[in-house]
């Protein structure tokens, strides 16, 4: 499958003028995101996320490095047709009600009536925007129905890649959940959906592979499943063990026996096949064998101070 | 479509903006009161309702026309709503030439407004249509024009207040005309240098102002519609370089 994004060297530096010194904010990115996941985008406040969505989009220019967005380098207007970018806290033209500013998108499509009249109700249905609102002011929205506009917006043109910039930050647990459930249903249309957050859970939930940048560069990139997977694995039994016990205790930490049940709530991955055969040559029963997973606050967390540093 | 859309949306916002709305109904208002202006003789009260409306009209285009230019670009940069425009299939040229028409159709709206008051103030007064007063407010709308352009390409790389000062300077010394061709003949080699780059370079805005020749029959001049359509074409071909220069500044710009 062809990659909707592939980023090659991508670095940008800035001047800085008062010091005489450059400041690098992309610093010789690789990323490859295929066609059809939800790419999670990650890294701290300044770490050049919005920097390298906004070189993906051509708003400004790489100092060195390359990329292409489906297939076409950067800067292709052609291609901006099947892309679409909900910026950071986004500003809508406010003295436009929410069905104008839509439809002054869809021009900016060369989406025609009545398929642009069709396209703008479709848009807000689909992020459930109350049509109560479509004809007020959008000065009068709230920041969850302007996010929804944001999103409806980025849909317009009904596009095979979304670029999300912080798509649910400061909403209410209702809009965020809500929020969340749109972009997973953009991704089960077959849209490529690449999202820069800080909400983590929500990453983790909607995300098949994810990036973490720190300091404008790439710190590590893989599946959500490989990324958590951890190296503690826990072990459930029944039986009596014997002297087998002892030797168990010699390769796990914590042995916990009660009667018949034994459990090693913490095994390392590298002595699990060996403990089970243990527990096998007892004639003992394993009853679980379950591996311990972090979650992706935690990968990020460890990633970013133990390789980038703070 | 893209363009005319971008002018639309531009337009609209401009004609909500309470600091233009508040221009034009000052201006209207100065207007308006000329009539009061009732002491002097008839004659010299015609001369002065004239003057005096050509010269509100003029003073109001200006202040519409310099402060919706300066920031029509500025703000959308710094509202981020060029974020959501830029990375739709629009091309930087058609999103500079959407916001020089937006402002374009937003001075024209004011001074047509502005205009009709003016007509209306001196049929009230004379009790006929002066008709040649269209021709003087026709040719501060070309004028404002050219000024637009101006205000819309020092936007592409200046702040807001630089442009300001900026532009307003170069409209003063652009219709002190007369003077500067004066000096372009001076002995100092320095000053002849100086001031054929400003007369020739600049825009010459002193030609627009006919409003001696309306105001005053005696006054003639030689071919007017040759004069008046030279300087149409003139605020025409000046206003397209100025859009080019602003296309190509803005076309490296990071937004």
């Amino acid at each position: 499958m062809p990659a909707a994004v592939s980023i090659q060297g991508l670095t940008k530096k800035y001047l800085d003028v008062f010091n005489k010194s450059e400041i690098t904010a992309v610093d010789n990115l690789e990323i490859d995101v295929e066609e059809g996941e939800i790419f999670g985008f990650l890294g701290r406040n300044g770490a050049g996320k919005t920097t390298t969505i906004k070189m993906l989009l051509g708003l400004i220019f790489p100092t060195s490095g390359t990329a292409t967005v489906l297939g076409h380098p950067l800067g292709d207007t052609a291609t901006k047709t099947q892309t679409s970018y909900l910026p950071e806290n986004p500003y809508f033209y406010e003295n436009m009600t929410g069905w104008d500013v839509m439809d002054f998108y869809a021009k900016l499509f060369h989406i025609s009536e009545p398929v642009r009249s069709k396209r703008v109700k479709e848009c807000l249905e689909d992020v459930h925007l109350d049509p109560k609102a479509w004809q007020r002011p959008l000065h009068g929205y709230s920041k969850g129905m302007l996010q929804r506009i944001g999103i409806a917006q980025a849909l317009i043109n009904d596009p095979k890649l979304l670029f999300l910039d912080e798509p649910t930050s400061g909403l209410d647990p209702i809009a965020h959940s809500e929020l969340r459930e749109i972009i997973v249903n953009v991704g089960k249309k077959g849209k490529t959906v690449f999202l820069s957050s800080h909400q983590l859970p929500d990453v983790e939930l909607v995300c098949s592979r994810v990036a973490i940048i720190h300091q404008g560069k790439l710190l590590t990139t893989g599946t959500i499943n490989d990324l958590t997977a951890g190296e503690k694995v826990e072990i459930r039994a029944e039986g009596k063990l014997n002297g087998a016990l002892e030797k168990i205790k010699s390769m796990a930490d914590i042995v916990e026996v009660n009667d018949t049940h034994i459990r090693i709530p913490s095994a390392d991955e590298r002595n699990v096949t060996d403990i089970l055969d243990i527990i096998r040559s007892a004639k003992a029963t394993i009853i679980a064998v379950m591996p311990h997973r972090r979650t992706l606050e935690e990968v990020f967390v460890d990633t970013v101070l133990k390789e980038g540093g703070i | 479509m893209v363009t005319l859309a971008i002018a639309k949306q531009t337009l609209d916002d401009m004609l909500r903006r309470k600091v233009l709305l508040i221009l034009l109904i000052v201006t209207v208002g100065m207007i308006a009161i000329g009539p009061s202006v009732s002491f002097l003789s008839p004659r010299e009260s015609s001369s002065i309702l004239r003057s005096l409306g050509l010269a509100m009209i003029m003073i109001g285009g200006l202040l519409i026309t310099i402060l919706s230019s300066i920031q029509v670009i500025p703000t959308e940069i710094e509202r981020r709503t060029i974020y959501t425009v830029l990375s739709k299939p629009v091309q930087r040229y058609e999103f500079v030439l959407g916001k020089f028409l937006g402002g374009l159709f937003t001075v024209f709206v004011m001074i047509a407004a502005m205009g009709v008051v003016f007509l209306g103030v001196l049929w009230y007064q004379e009790k006929h249509l002066a008709a040649e007063m269209v021709k003087g407010v026709m040719l501060t709308f070309f004028q404002m024009m050219l000024l637009g352009a101006m205000a819309i390409f020092f936007s592409t790389f200046l702040t807001p207040v630089v442009n300001f000062f900026v532009t307003f300077a170069i409209f003063i010394v652009g219709n002190l005309s007369s003077v500067t061709e004066s000096l372009t003949n001076n002995p100092n080699p320095a000053t002849k240098i100086m001031a054929n780059i400003i007369h020739f370079v600049l825009p010459n805005f002193g030609n627009f102002n006919i409003q001696n020749k309306l105001i005053n029959p005696t006054v003639e001049i030689s071919n007017e519609n040759v004069f008046i359509m030279q300087n149409i074409v003139y605020a025409l071909i000046y206003s397209a370089v100025l859009l080019i220069l602003a296309i190509l500044v803005f076309d490296k710009r990071e937004v």
